[in-house]
């Protein structure tokens, strides 16, 4: 199995996880299918690795021993907008993956998961699509229910979600597949991953300075 | 020592009483004094210059020198009315002059050099006693000629008091005309003004009685104040003119006024009217029948020796009933109707006094003019007490709300403990049916992994074990979440997590729901019915991978309805080799299908399962409603 990008070069992965034990497994799951894994195993670690260059995909642990991999996340977001970002999960905790989803992750990654679908999952979403569980679909869905006390968790902006995306989230979190969820809602198979990675791109929210930033850039507030 | 503490509270009680009686009844001595002051001050002036104070008299056929103000005898006949005759000095040039007369009675017919200028028979209203109506007339100057004039001055008189004249003024009408303007104000404007507060009085009180029935106090004063306007404006007759038998006895109605005040003061102070206070009606009613049997003069007779006493004894009766009032509950009510009860009497005295000539100069008659004060602090203390009642109201109403929140808080927090009970009681079951789960599954997984990995064991034993102890974690978690009794939200994690374990083992899963909405809705769905259906889904994909070999598991979700509600029913399916049924209770197979009809006892769900050559079939039929205890746990 050979997964590369389509103009043939190198995937080039940034694997943060402080566990060693879980970075060899998830390491050598990844070369074995022929990626050029980089690894680190502390957010400073990752900071240097970053500044020698950027990777195709980083995919990182949220705990780590010198800081949360949300930091990392969104720094990389922020400086290499053409970087897949991956989170690591134990046991695909929605509050953690969604924190990270809306600091710029666009998917997840058990880390028990089986040589072949850790390879699988990295080369969809380098592919862009992006991996969503049934219950990271059930959780967002329900964030999009006006309920009279906002319930615990990470704020995400469901405002966004078209009614279209709502519906396909209903469908994962209810266990169809992409093609039941294509034929109820009578669209074409192949667009519903790109759904899927908007959904993402949509929760991500920026920073209070990125939006001030965005504000002076656009000439709707003078300094 | 026994007697001092017998006497001590019969002192105690006797010595607020004195206490309180005693600076009330100097105060009222002091009103009385006031009274009298303000009588004396308030005395209306006539112009002196003016007066005519010298006539002689002719009476019963003799004449004699008399001095104004005089007092006749009282008669009855009007047939030779006493004939004043005097004379006054005009000096040509000075322009309209009048004569005045400020108090007379009963009737005066006013003649200046033999031409009649002013008969106040034709004002009937200026001929009652109890009213002092002063007269003013235009001499026409073609009467007068310079140096002396006769007037001469016929006073008709119908008892039963003594006819009285008073001075009398002759002089320019711009002179005189202040002084009778003021008496018109002092004794004719006023009483009508009053009159009509007692009429606009007697509307509320007769309101208030219309609408608080129970209250009989309210009435009484109306019927009362009715009869003091009825008597106000009642024009009396005038003899010889044919009297009106009912116009006299409703003047003569003074003291059934008077007892009808005293009915109310005492049931307006609470008291218990006595059985024989009907003996104070007895005067008014004898004046009434007498009146209405009997033509004049025994009316009037009888008025002047019965009427009019009983009003002094009902004042006197009043102002006992005040005082004690005033004694007992100390309020502003009875305080102000006391006080005015004081100045009414002290009139009253004055008028008596007046009549017996005790005080010669002065027939004005102020009882009725000082009844208002009466009207006045009646009205004040109506409306005194209605405003307390209304406060009483408010606070009553207050003190309502105050309580009934009370009552809320106190129901309120009741509730919270309540539900802070239930609440926690849920908990407990939920944690122990949690912590039952993880024992039996989580638990023995990882204690087989430390059993694995103690006896050197490596590879694919410690690893499954560890995977299905992760698996087991996930399903626990999963179960947790709040899935609105979606099943389906729970078979769709559950369906990542078979495909996971499936995919290794390259065994397609295929998954079919019947209908796009899945299965029902179950409001009653807990964690531990969902934790018990999808181990038995667990369960049967299990055995499909261990044991029967298969290629294919067909997972169909489908919502039945046999008209009794819609229920669900998953159904797995494999393509594998099957297995006996009969070696149950020997494998671990069998073990684990004893498991899963517990589990599906457990939650009111049917399992049906088939084994044959070509597949194993394990059909669970979801129950229309799940059951809310654990009945089959055991």
């Amino acid at each position: 199995m050979t997964d590369q990008g389509e103009t043939g070069e190198t995937v080039t992965i940034l694997l943060v996880e402080d566990d060693a034990p879980t970075c060899w497994r998830l390491q050598d799951a990844l070369v074995k299918a022929a990626y050029e894994v980089r690894t680190a195993g502390s957010l400073g670690e990752a900071r240097s690795a970053l500044a020698a260059g950027a990777p195709r995909v980083l995919l990182t642990d949220l705990r780590l021993p010198d800081g949360h991999g949300v930091e990392l996340i969104r720094e990389t977001r922020r400086r290499f907008p053409d970087t897949e970002i991956m989170v690591i999960s134990a046991l695909g905790d929605e509050e953690s993956v969604i924190s990270a989803i809306t600091v710029g992750a666009t998917g997840y990654l058990l880390k028990d998961a089986f040589p072949t679908d850790i390879a699988t999952t990295v080369r969809d979403l380098v592919a862009g699509h992006s991996p969503i569980s049934a219950s990271i679909a059930r959780f967002i869905v329900r964030r999009t229910q006006n309920s009279a006390e906002p319930p615990p968790g990470p704020v995400l902006n469901t405002a966004k979600l078209t009614p279209r995306e709502i519906d396909i989230l209903w469908g994962i979190a209810k266990g169809f597949s992409y093609a039941e969820i294509a034929s109820h809602l009578g669209l074409s198979r192949q667009t519903v991953p790109g759904h899927i990675k908007n959904i993402y791109r949509k929760l991500e929210v920026h920073t209070r300075s990125e939006a001030v930033f965005e504000a002076v850039q656009q000439g709707l507030i003078k300094l | 020592m026994s007697e001092i503490a017998a006497k001590a509270p019969t002192r105690t009680r006797r010595r607020p009483f004195v206490s309180r009686l005693v600076p009330y009844l100097l105060l009222q001595a002091l009103i009385v004094i006031a009274t009298i002051l303000g009588l004396r001050l308030l005395q209306p002036s006539d112009p002196e210059d003016f007066a005519l104070s010298g006539f002689s008299l002719r009476e019963d056929g003799t004449t004699r020198a008399v001095t104004l103000p005089h007092f006749t005898s009282s008669r009855y006949s009007l047939a030779d009315p006493p004939l004043y005759a005097g004379t006054f000095t005009f000096r040509s040039g000075d322009a309209g002059w009048s004569v005045f007369l400020p108090r007379f009675s009963n009737a005066v017919e006013v003649a200046v050099n033999g031409v009649v200028v002013l008969d106040s028979r034709r004002d009937a209203n200026a001929n009652r006693q109890d009213r002092n109506t002063p007269q003013i007339a235009a001499i026409p100057s073609s009467l007068l000629h310079d140096g002396s004039n006769a007037i001469t001055v016929r006073l008709f008189v119908w008892g039963p008091l003594k006819g009285f004249l008073d001075t009398v003024y002759v002089g320019p009408d711009a002179a005189l005309r202040p002084a009778f303007e003021t008496r018109t104000l002092l004794f004719v404007t006023l009483p009508v003004v009053f009159s009509a507060w007692q009429s606009i009085l007697a509307v509320i009180l007769a309101i208030m009685w219309l609408m608080r029935r129970h209250e009989p106090v309210y009435a009484v004063l109306a019927v009362a104040m009715v009869l003091g306007v009825v008597q106000a404006f009642v024009s009396p007759p005038v003899p010889p003119a044919t009297p009106s038998r009912l116009a006299a006895v409703l003047l003569a109605s003074a003291p059934t006024e008077s007892a009808l005040i005293v009915v109310f003061s005492v049931l307006f102070f609470g008291w218990r009217w006595p059985r024989y206070g009907a003996l104070l009606f007895a005067p008014g009613l004898i004046v009434f029948v007498v009146g209405l049997i009997a033509g004049p003069p025994l009316p009037r007779i009888l008025f002047l020796v019965l009427g009019i006493p009983t009003v002094g004894v009902c004042l006197l009766l009043m102002a006992c009933v005040t005082a004690a009032a005033v004694v007992r509950r100390q309020d502003a009510a009875s305080f102000t109707i006391g006080c005015a009860v004081t100045i009414v009497l002290t009139c009253w005295v004055h008028d008596m006094l007046s009549v017996f000539e005790i005080m010669p100069n002065e027939r004005t008659f102020l009882s009725r003019l000082s009844y208002s004060a009466m009207l006045v602090a009646i009205g004040a203390g109506l409306t005194w007490r209605f405003a307390r009642a209304l406060n009483q109201v408010d606070s009553f109403a207050g003190q309502l709300v105050a309580r009934v929140r009370e009552a809320e808080e106190r129901l309120k927090a009741s509730f919270a403990r309540e539900e802070a009970r239930a609440r926690a009681a849920a908990l407990a079951n939920e944690r122990t049916r949690l912590m039952r789960d993880l024992h039996d599954g989580l638990g023995g997984q990882l204690i087989s992994i430390v059993a694995l990995s103690e006896r050197g064991q490596e590879g694919a034993t410690i690893t499954d074990a560890a995977r299905a102890a992760l698996k087991d974690l996930r399903l626990v978690i999963d179960s947790m979440d709040d899935i609105g009794g979606d099943l389906m939200l729970a078979l769709g994690s559950w369906r990542e997590r078979a495909a996971m374990q499936l995919r290794p083992h390259d065994i397609a899963l295929d998954w079919r729901v019947a209908t796009p909405q899945g299965l029902p809705l179950h409001p009653e769905l807990r964690p531990w019915h969902v934790i018990q259906i999808v181990r038995i889904l667990d369960e049967a994909v299990t055995n499909a991978v261990k044991h029967a070999a298969a290629r294919h598991i067909a997972v169909t979700i489908e919502t039945h309805d046999d008209g009794q509600g819609p229920y669900g029913v998953i159904s797995i399916a494999d393509d594998g080799k099957g297995f006996a049924l009969a070696d149950e209770g020997m494998s671990q197979t069998a073990r684990g299908l004893r498991n899963m009809r517990s589990r599906a006892a457990r939650c009111g769900a049917l399992l049906d399962l088939t084994s044959d050559a070509s597949g194993v079939r394990v059909r669970l039929q979801l129950p229309q409603v799940f059951p809310d205890s654990d009945a089959a746990a055991g």
